[in-house]
Formats: structure tokens, sequence, C-alpha cells
């Protein structure tokens, strides 16, 4: 590990509480998600294991994988989240919106708003580890294929929702897990991040 | 050359394939199936490419793997290389059948092999129809297919209210549900399909109406437009899914769920037909109006209205109109003038309108005012109000005075009220006050007020009629002079009638009899009847004889006195009075200062006079309760409100407590009470007394005159005939000087008293003075002489002995000195009987045959050893004596 240099970001005060503070907004997001995912699924009265087709794609897990992986595999799982439920929150809107604001609709909104601080906190804390240059994951160019029937549809906004679910827990262990100094490691090459296309 | 080695290629791939000839490589690719409209679509082969002539593409339908249908789509050469489709109207819900469909290319009697699409695809769960708007009323039926490898589980309804559901197994791989649409959806609602493996998937379906609007009316504002308006119906509250559109005339209508749309059109004075579309995914309908325009003007408001001209009591409006073609139109105009409280309305018209005079307004008052407009001919409706406008009328002399007065001996207080704001037409300055007796009005005196006092007293001649008159000032001058008539305070008024009144919601209601003096009028006063006097008043005008009275003052539970007068030339006449509370309130506890007053048996209980300002609510009587110490409960009541006692009779010698209450509206208010501790009477105990001595007296009396009837009889029995004493010579020896003493016997007393013997303190031999013969010695009662009483001189008595003990009947007694034994008292006594005067040579007179002996002697203590015996005096039962008793001697004390 020569030659590797050390630095915090922002100073040291900075980079001592980021990954926690990434991780306490992950859990509040996770919390919202699990009480959005439980409102949609009374609401359509769904059963929990209505569906387990996934919908984001990154890179397996592994024991393996130092910092920078590990916070590139969420950080691009919660981009993908993030396009995912735009779009349903859209589509939903459109095809099956009567114009109500209830629980559900605050609640669908608060998540909506809260995903892209944690993205945003991931993606700090990715640049932190990946040095200037950084090469955060993009989604651009990811096609969302939204279902046509109105059921169909209902169901995968129902996916949606378990995705965001399932990707800010794993983000919170993650960043949990991570040192509290995170570290800009040596010159590495670019590695095959695009293993996205393995399923998880 | 090309060419012909890839024609080639086509079909020696297919002699390759071993199919034969006709087999053909140039097919369809890409093959999709949409579920809902059945739409399939394909693309040719790249080696289609090399055709140039067109080919052909057959398709075959089949339901239940049974073909149903055929078909052909002819693809021209341009159209080689690019998407074909073809649709199939499908009668799939009803029959609920698997589907599929296959297509082949044909080209010069070569066919390519066929390629068949199969709904539902491996994996798929199908429920059709899929996302459908139906009509409510109508009955939908929907198909689930499960691909062979899958079974149904269950199918059901979600989010959907309606009952009428009919799910039917056809096979274990297809269901169908049927249900009766008999309400609207509030969202989408779901038909589910759910297989054993726990996959689920559906279809959603939208239950709603087509459209419903109503009552299409048109109308014109400018000559130039239309606007119509008409009823929505269920379309305001109706889902995103259904929105309607709207045309009018043809022409799209932006915001027609609104319910308003409006056009420009060529107006001319004929009937149109004009007709509004709404269309949505249920339907479409289509509604008419049928009108002349040109009679259906409905205005613009007013322009830039302002007042001309502004006086106290009158203003002049103008304003102008926006919309050019009203300057030919007959015009009728409305203007509303607020004052603050209410809202006046005059209309003028005239073609072309564009001022008004309002007129009756307050001087130096603030108007808001308005105007809208219509055609005078043809009137449609009422156009749009202006912007309103606040206009403040000049100001003027106040008006008159509203004057009373209260006269109380020589005192009138002259009272006026405060004039509104729309009576002092300005800022007052003073008020002035003049009052001048009737008969000379001349003599007149006159004083100013300031403006913050509206009362004057007025010291006045109480034998006089005065009139007083009062003006008010202000900047534009003096108000009109009210005038009001004192009348001569001597005039009476003891026949008025003072009657009870109720309030009711913080009110009086005032009703009395028509009175023919009250020529402008009437006029009710009132005030509190106890504490200050601050009246107030209204005035009733001639042609009515009732009135609710109502004050801001009026207090609950206080009592008021208000009074009737008839309005007159000349002084007001009291008509009558009334009395009451505009609301009784409890009283409260201890209301009374009970005193009381015992009369033998009887308690009467007094108390003040209830002060009026603690009868917050109308007596009407009082109940006193009294109760005993056993407890027992006795009232009595009286129905005078003015009583100020209640008296409890026939009470015995006993503690009681006694509760004064009121009788009230509210039940029984105010208790107060007392205990009193009856004293039995001082003349009862005299008179007990009295009867008591009576009752001795009465019973002594009789025991006298009984006694004195059966006087020989009880002298027979109390005092038995007395033996012979036995006299010794012993007898005749002196008694000891030291033991015994004589009893001195005054002569000349003797004759007229007989002597108390004295008792002796040893015994004393009596002298013998007479012989053995005791019959000398026998006593004999006289009818006239008894036991101490006093005898006539010449009869010398005998003198009753005593004793200092307590008497002892059946003693004997001698006139001789003698000892005889006291049978019946202490044996240890012995009566001494002892001659005063052994001298004494009276022998004993006769009554009657029946010799008496007076006996002087008296009892003595007996000496021990010379006691008599009873068993002596016994051996002469037969003695004449027996039945002759002597006196009884009673013991007595000792007098000397």
């Amino acid at each position: 590990m020569a030659g590797r240099s050390t630095r915090g970001i922002n100073g040291s005060n900075g980079s001592r509480t980021a990954p926690a503070r990434a991780a306490a907004l992950a859990d509040l997001l996770h919390y919202e998600c699990s009480t959005l995912l439980e409102l949609f699924r009374k609401k359509e009265n769904f059963t929990e294991d209505v569906t387990d087709r996934r919908l984001v794609s990154v890179p397996p897990p592994s024991s393996q994988l130092d910092t920078r992986d590990k916070l590139w595999r969420i950080h691009s799982a919660l981009l993908q989240c993030q396009k995912l439920l735009e779009k349903a929150v859209a589509k939903e809107e459109e095809e099956l919106g009567g114009g109500k604001k209830g629980k559900y609709e605050n609640k669908r909104k608060l998540v909506k708003e809260r995903l892209p601080l944690l993205i945003l906190s991931t993606g700090e804390l990715l640049k932190a580890a990946e040095g200037t240059t950084s090469l955060t994951p993009s989604v651009e160019g990811l096609e969302v294929n939204v279902p046509t029937g109105l059921l169909d549809l209902k169901l995968w906004v129902y996916r949606v929702y378990k995705e965001v679910n399932y990707w800010s827990k794993t983000a919170a262990n993650t960043l949990k897990e991570l040192p509290s100094v995170i570290v800009k490691e040596g010159a590495r090459t670019t590695r095959a991040r695009n293993r996205r296309s393995t399923r998880r | 050359m090309i060419t012909w080695l890839l024609l080639f290629s086509l079909f020696r791939q297919s002699t390759q394939d071993g199919q034969g000839e006709g087999v053909l490589r140039c097919g369809p690719q890409n093959v999709t199936l949409d579920y809902d409209s059945f739409l399939l679509k394909w693309e040719d082969d790249p080696s289609c490419s090399v055709i140039r002539d067109g080919l052909v593409y057959e398709l075959q339908l089949l339901i239940a793997d049974k073909p149903e249908h055929n078909g052909e789509v002819v693809v021209a050469p341009a159209q080689i290389g690019s998407t074909h489709s073809w649709k199939w109207t499908s009668h799939l819900p009803s029959q609920c059948a698997r589907h599929s469909v296959r297509l082949r290319s044909q080209y010069n009697n070569q066919s390519s092999p066929w390629m068949q699409k199969t709904l539902p695809d491996q994996g798929e769960i199908l429920v059709l129809p899929r996302d459908q708007i139906l009509e409510v009323g109508s009955t939908a039926t929907f198909c689930c297919m499960v691909p062979d490898g899958e079974s149904i589980k269950t199918m059901f309804l979600y989010d959907y209210k309606g009952t009428n559901v009919t799910t039917t197994k056809i096979s274990e791989h297809v269901h169908s549900l049927t249900v009766h649409l008999d309400q609207e959806s509030e969202n989408y609602s779901d038909v589910r399909c759910e297989t054993t493996k726990g996959n689920i998937n559906g279809a959603s379906f939208h239950a709603s109406y087509p459209p419903d609007d109503s009552d299409l009316k048109c109308e014109t504002r400018d000559l130039e437009s239309i606007d119509c308006f008409w009823n929505v119906g269920r379309a305001a509250n109706e889902h995103p899914a259904m929105e309607r559109t709207y045309q009018l005339q043809g022409s799209s209508c932006i915001n027609g769920r609104s319910g308003k749309c409006s056009q420009k059109v060529k107006l001319d004075a004929a009937e149109r037909n004009w007709t509004l579309t709404a269309t949505n995914r249920l339907g479409k309908l289509e509604i008419h109006d049928n009108a002349d325009l040109t009679k259906r003007v409905h205005m613009v408001a007013p322009d830039k209205v302002a007042a001309s001209t502004v006086n106290p009591r009158n203003i002049s409006l103008k304003w102008s109109w926006t919309v050019q073609k009203y300057s030919n139109l007959n015009i009728t105009c409305q203007v509303d003038v607020s004052d603050g409280n209410s809202n006046t309305k005059t209309e003028n018209i005239g073609v072309g309108l564009t001022a008004a005079v309002i007129k009756d307004l307050i001087p130096y008052w603030d108007y808001v005012v308005r105007v809208r407009c219509g055609t005078a001919q043809h009137f449609w409706k009422w156009g749009d109000w202006s912007k309103s406008v606040k206009i403040c009328t000049k100001g003027d002399v106040p008006d008159a005075l509203d004057v009373w007065m209260k006269v109380k001996a020589d005192q009138a207080v002259i009272s006026w009220k405060v004039p509104l704001t729309n009576q002092s037409h300005g800022e007052i300055f003073d008020y002035k006050v003049s009052w001048a007796k009737t008969k000379d009005k001349n003599q007149s005196n006159q004083t100013n007020v300031s403006r913050s006092n509206h009362s004057l007293t007025l010291t006045l001649d109480p034998s006089e009629e005065y009139m007083v008159t009062v003006t008010a000032r202000n900047i534009n001058g003096s108000s009109s002079p009210s005038t009001i008539i004192i009348p001569r305070s001597n005039l009476d008024t003891s026949e008025v009638k003072t009657s009870w009144i109720s309030g009711s919601n913080g009110s009086f209601f005032l009703s009395w009899p028509d009175s023919p003096n009250a020529s402008c009028g009437y006029i009710v006063d009132w005030c509190p009847v106890f504490g200050n006097c601050t009246f107030e008043w209204m005035k009733v005008p001639p042609n009515r004889t009732h009135t609710t009275v109502f004050s801001k003052n009026f207090e609950d539970g206080r009592r008021y006195l208000l009074s009737i007068y008839a309005c007159t030339e000349g002084a007001a006449v009291l008509l009558q009075r009334r009395k009451g509370y505009i609301r009784e309130t409890k009283i409260g506890v201890e209301l009374f200062k009970l005193k009381y007053k015992q009369e033998d048996s009887a308690v009467e209980v007094s108390w003040e006079p209830i002060p009026l300002e603690k009868q917050t609510a109308s007596i009407h009587g009082y109940i006193l309760y009294y109760q005993d110490k056993s407890g027992n409960v006795f009232n009595v009541s009286t129905d005078d409100p003015e009583a100020t006692s209640l008296t409890a009779k026939n009470l015995n010698i006993s503690m009681y407590t006694f509760t004064v209450t009121a009788s009230t509206a509210f039940g029984l208010c105010g208790n107060s009470s007392i205990n009193v501790t009856l004293n039995p009477p001082a003349d009862q105990l005299i008179m007990l007394i009295l009867i008591s001595l009576g009752a001795v007296f009465l019973i002594l009396s009789v025991s006298t005159i009984i006694c004195y009837r059966q006087w020989a009889c009880i002298k027979h029995k109390v005092y038995p005939p007395i033996p012979k004493p036995v006299l010794t010579d012993q007898w005749l020896t002196l008694p000891d000087e030291h033991t015994s003493h004589h009893l001195h016997f005054d002569q000349s007393y003797y004759r007229e008293v007989l002597d108390i013997p004295k008792l002796h303190d040893q015994f004393r031999p009596p002298q013998p003075e007479v012989d053995q013969d005791y019959k000398p010695f026998t006593f004999s009662q006289t009818p006239k002489g008894y036991y101490n009483k006093p005898l006539k001189k010449s009869q010398p008595c005998l003198t009753l002995p005593t004793t200092g003990l307590t008497s002892q009947p059946g003693l004997p007694s001698s006139p001789i000195n003698g000892v005889f034994p006291n049978p019946l008292y202490n044996p240890s006594y012995n009566l001494v009987l002892q001659s005063v005067d052994r001298e004494v040579k009276s022998g004993p007179e006769v009554h009657e045959g029946i010799p008496f002996i007076r006996s002087f002697s008296g009892y003595q203590p007996q000496s021990p050893d010379e006691t008599f015996t009873t068993t002596e005096l016994e051996e002469y039962p037969n003695s004449p004596i027996s039945c002759v008793s002597t006196y009884i001697l009673l013991p007595q004390k000792t007098s000397n």
C-alpha cells in the first residue's frame, strides 16, 4: 500500500462523520420507505410476496469488495432506484391518480424527496474514496420499461417501492460497516465496474 | 447477378430443410400480439428484400386450437421490410378460450413455415379485457387464462363495491368472472387472478357514465359574442379517465368542464339553434338552446361610477359604458344605496342611461353606491354590479330631540336621548333648555347644557304646569324644538293599576287598551324599582297599543317598573303600570332575619320585610316549616307576599327547628332557620299548683265530713275504751323535781283555751283524786266539742296535749295524770297524764246524757318501769267506755 496517500474529506472532522451521517440518512429513508410500502400494500391489497422480480441491476455483493466498490455499488443502485421511483410516481399519477392527497401520497412525496439526499451523500463519499478522478455511476441510457396494463403498473410500482426499500436498507448497513475515515485508495484500474449486467 | 444468387439461396435453403418444394425462407419475424386489441405485428425476414413483386401473408386464428378465422395481408413490394399488422375483433371475453394466431408468407406458390403466437405466453397470466372503461348498468365478463403447467387458484374483484359478482371455473387454466356494474368506480378497480404458484395478475376497469350535461342557456354580453352555460352533471366529480371534451357550434371549448363556453359570433335579430356537444370515453351528448340573442343581453357592469353632485339629502350619479352598442339600447339601471345597516334600490330607465339621482338620504352620512343595468325591452337578467363607490352627504341641522321627563315632588328631570349620527347631521355643540309656566309663557327661563350631558334637573312649583323646550345645535344650526309639558304634581294617579309582567328573551312585551287621549301615541318608560332610577323610554305610534321593551341596561333578577303614558297635546297621561323581571333569578339562602315569640303553645316566627334588592324573583308567599325532635315536620303557609310572620300552633314543650322559605317561580328559596326551645308557661304552673291545692282541700273536706259523720264509729275503732287505770299509792307521790314538770294551769286561761300539755321527761304519777272506780273518769265525746277546738268559757275544754312526736292515734287521754302504754309507738316512751290542778273541783259536764270530762293533761314520756300493759286494758272488754272514745291524741311537736 506504499505510495497510497491518505487524506480526509473536507478536513478530518468532516470525514469522520460523513459515513455515519449518510447511514443515518439511509436509516431514515428506509423507515419512510417501509411505511410507504406498507401503505401501498394495504391500499392495493397485495401480499408481501406478490412479486419478487428485481428491477435494479448492480454487481453482486462480495467480501472482496473494498470501500470504493461498496460505495459504488450502493450509489449505483440508489441512482437506479431514483429513476425507477420518479417514473413510477409519474406513471401512477398519470394512469391511476385520482387527484387525492392522502397519507399515501404524502409519504410517497417524502420518499421521493429524501432519496436524492442519500444519493448525494453516497456520491460525496464515493468521490472522497475515489479522489478527483472519480468514476461515478450513471443511469443515462437506462431504459425503464413500464407495463401497459394498469394492474401490471400497480405491481410494477410495488416492485419499485420494494427496490427502494431494499437498497435504502442495504445502504444503511453498508455505510455503517465503512470505516469512519474514508481514504482515497491508490491508483486503481477502472476495474470491471460494468459488472452491472450481473444481477444480484 | 447478386439478386439471382440471393433468390437461389432463398429456395435452396428451403430445399435443404427437407420441407419439399414451396418452402420459403422469407417469412415473418419479431411477431407480437397485443392482448387488448388483438393486434398482430410482425416484420419481414431480411431475405424478403430480394422479392420485387410483393408477397402475401396468410393468417389463421385458432380458438382452443381449432381454426376460427382465416385472413391474409398483401405486402406490396414497397412495403417489404416495414412492419406489418393485422387486427382481429376478438370475442375473447365471451368465449374465454385460449387464442392463437399463426401466419406464414406465400410467394410464387411457396410458403414459409407457420409462425404461431398463443395467448397467454408461457409464464404469463392473462386477464382480458384489460383496462376498460365500462358503463354503469352494464354487465362485464372477464377471463383469466394461464398457460399449461399452471393452475388458477382464485379470481376475484378488488376495489369495486358491486356485489353482483359471479366466478366460473371453465378449466384449470381458464376462469371467468362476471360482474353487474351497478355503481360508479371511485378509481380503477381490478379483476385479479392468482395461480397456485402464487403469481398474480389481472385487469383493471373503471365503471362510469356517458356525458349527462343539461340545461344549455346562451346569451350575449356585448352583442358580438355568445356565452353559453350548462349543467355539467357528474362531470364535476368524474375520474380523470372520464374527462369530457366540449364543442359549441362545432368549435372546441377550452374549459368546458366548468359549464361555460364563449365564442365570437355574428348576431342578428333572429332565433337560432345553439348546440353543445359533450363527449367522453363512454359516449357523446348533444344539448341545444333556441334563442334570439338580441333578446338575451346580459349587460356588463357600468364603468367609472361617481357622484357628480352631492347635497345633504340627495346625490347625482354618473357612469359610462365600455360596450359601445349599449348606447342604442333602452336600459333600466338599478342603484343600490347602502347606509351601513340597510340597502335600498332605486331604478331609472333611459336609452344608453349613464346617470341617476339618489334621494331621501341622511345628511352627513357615508353611503356606498353601486349600479347595475339590464335591457328595458326584452329584459333578460340584471347585468353585473359596478364597483362600489363611497360618497358622504353634506351636513344639516340636527333632528328634533326625543325628550321625556320624570317628576318627583318639586324636582323635574328633563332627559333627552343622545342624537345618533344619523340624527345629529354633524357634531353637536350643545343643548338649549327653556321652560315656562304654561299660563305665563312669556316669563321663560333658559339654560345651555354641554353636549356631554343629556338631562337637566329643574326645581319647579309643583302646583303649576310647565312647558319645557329642548333644542340641539351643530355647525349647521339648531334643531327643531322638542316640547314637553310637565303637569301639576297633585294629580291623582291612585287609580292607575299596577300589574305584574314577565320578561321574555331579554325584553318585556307590553300591550294596553287603546286610549282616546293618545293623540300623538304612547310613551313607555321604565327604571328599576330600587337604586338610582336612570329612566329610559320609548315612543309608540298612535295606531299601536303594544310594544316590546328592550334595553341593554336590563339585568336579570332585578325588578323593573314600567309606565305607559298616553301622549296628548298637553301633559302625558299615565295609563297603566307594570312591574316585573326580565328574568327572575334564584333567591339566595338566609334571606330572612328571623325572630320568634312564644305564646302558650304557639310560636310566632317573624321577619323583617324582604328588601327589593334581595327579591331577585317574585315572592308569591311564604312557608314556615317546623320540625320537632322526633323529626316530624309540619308547616304553615301564606300566599301574602307582604306577610312578615307566620304562627305555628299547638306545639309541645320541646325544641323545634323553624324554617321560613319564600315561594317563587324557582320553587322555595331563601331558606332561613331558627331553633327554638319552648318553655312551659308560668300561668300553667300556677294553675297546676292551685288545682293541686284545691284537690287537697277537697279531699280533706270530704274526709273531714266523712269523719265527722262517722266520728263515733271511728272513735270506737281508733280509740277503743280505755281500761281503768290501776292506781297505786305511788302514783300519789310527787315526782322528782328534776325529772318531771307540772303543767301549770292558768285558771283564767283555762276558761278560754285548753292549754297544751307538756311532755314531761320523767314519769310523774297523777294525783289520786279519784277512787278505784273509774267511771267518773270516763271520757265522753260531745257533738260539739272536739279536738283542738276552742270551747265555750262556761264549758271548760280539754286541751289537746301535744308532744314533740308525730301523731299517734289511738292514744287515750285522761283528765287525770296517768301513764298509758302507747302500743303503736316506741314502747320506751310512756305517756304521763298529769292533772295540772288537783284542786279543780268541777266535775265532768254532761252533754246529752253523757258526762264530759275535761282533760287538761298531756302526754308525757312514760317511765319504763311504770308502764301499762295492753293486757290490763283488755281486762274490760265490756267496759261502758268501749264505744265512748275520748279525744284522739295526736302527737305534736312541743310548743311552748
